[in-house]
């Protein structure tokens, strides 16, 4: 048999009289699955968003009504955290690939998008942890300094460190798992997908 | 555009590229539930695309790129279980839905064998054996996959072999 034979008998399947469809139920099914997928999208971003302001809100009150600065200071940092979080997620959902783009745009758009995803994992300690750990670093310190005597600031300055250090540790730990679990196997399927329509990987991809 | 409109337009669509969908679902997925939960995700996404639909492209192509894109995005995302939906599809096996001719029965076979060996393409190999067996033009192929039509020409060379290989033993049985 040559391909002509493969194509005529392809082409004389009915593919749509094998199955049956309830046209209602499934109209329910797709308006079900639009409305989830929407209420996922916005129950995701209103946690994202929804931390940030209570903990900005929240450091910054308690800093104006003790007076205090360094709580002021962990509220400005938590803001300028959650709305770098907010901005990125803004400019990503601006690129995100249209299903009904064509497939080469579409992988060379969920490339650039894993891409940028990795990048921010692997970065999450200057943008993320490193402004947290150390807005809360100075308000700790500060705390010590004025109430504590000599013996017990060094204790408390010492036991912010440990804490601090293991905390961030195992949050850079968990991020860089993610990465190499999720983001690098999608990478580079999507790598596969390009080299497949015949076009170059970009080397900044390559691993 | 109104939630009717929208409605209308994928009903109709249903009505006149369902086949086109379930191939390209049979295509990139082989067991049921598989296919159930891919063609769940692509009507999805073709009601979704609706709203960007504008015209310019012709039905078939657009909605060949959204059944691609979504069977490559679920191919590599999790194979998701949808709780407790309820099901609205269902595979006829009945003797009723079988051919009456003897011969069309090989011909079932020989389709049942093309579906396994563009499964076992790479992913772009395996849309354009799709697109080829349904008679696509290379232009065709071109807007929906974003490749120049020479690239696609020379693919198809290569994607004749391949299947002419993986069917030769599969027809030497029937």
């Amino acid at each position: 048999m040559n391909f002509e034979d493969f194509q005529k008998a392809w082409q004389s399947q009915d593919a749509s009289a094998q199955v049956t469809i309830n046209a209602e139920v499934l109209m329910k099914e797709v308006r079900r699955n639009q409305q989830q997928f929407q209420a996922t999208i916005f129950w995701r971003d209103a946690r994202e968003v929804g931390v940030a302001i209570f903990l900005t809100w929240y450091f910054i009150q308690r800093g104006l009504r003790t007076d205090s600065w360094t709580d002021c200071l962990v509220g400005l940092t938590c803001f300028g955290v959650g709305a770098f979080m907010v901005v990125d997620r803004l400019l990503q959902r601006k690129k995100q690939p249209l299903a009904s783009d064509s497939l080469l745009v579409c992988v060379q758009t969920s490339l650039l998008q894993v891409n940028h995803q990795i990048w921010l994992l692997k970065n999450i300690f200057w943008w993320y942890l490193l402004p947290l750990s150390a807005a809360l670093g100075v308000s700790v310190a500060v705390t010590c300094w004025h109430e504590l005597d000599r013996a017990s600031q060094l204790a408390g300055w010492c036991g912010y460190a440990v804490v601090c250090i293991l905390l961030d540790w195992f949050l850079y730990w968990l991020n860089q798992t993610a990465v190499k679990k999720s983001l690098v196997p999608r990478r580079r399927e999507l790598e596969v997908l390009l080299a497949e329509t015949g076009n170059p990987v970009p080397t900044s991809t390559k691993p | 555009m109104t939630a009717s409109e929208q409605e209308a337009i994928f009903r109709r669509w249903l009505d006149a590229h369902l086949g086109l969908m379930l191939k390209v679902v049979r295509g990139c997925a082989a067991a049921p539930p598989d296919q159930d939960d891919l063609f769940q995700d692509v009507l999805l996404q073709v009601w979704s695309s609706i709203p960007a639909f504008r015209g310019v492209a012709k039905e078939t192509t657009w909605i060949y790129r959204v059944a691609f894109n979504t069977a490559l995005a679920w191919s590599r995302g999790e194979r998701r279980r949808r709780e407790g939906h309820e099901t609205f599809l269902k595979f006829d096996v009945s003797p009723q839905s079988q051919p009456s001719h003897a011969e069309a029965l090989p011909e079932q076979e020989i389709v049942a064998q093309l579906y396994a060996a563009i499964r076992q393409l790479p992913k772009v190999d395996a849309s354009l054996a799709l697109m080829h067996l349904d008679g696509l033009s290379y232009s065709e192929m071109a807007e929906v996959l974003g490749i120049s039509e020479n690239y696609i020409g020379v693919k198809l060379n290569r994607i004749r072999l391949q299947l002419a290989e993986k069917m030769k033993g599969a027809t030497d049985e029937l």
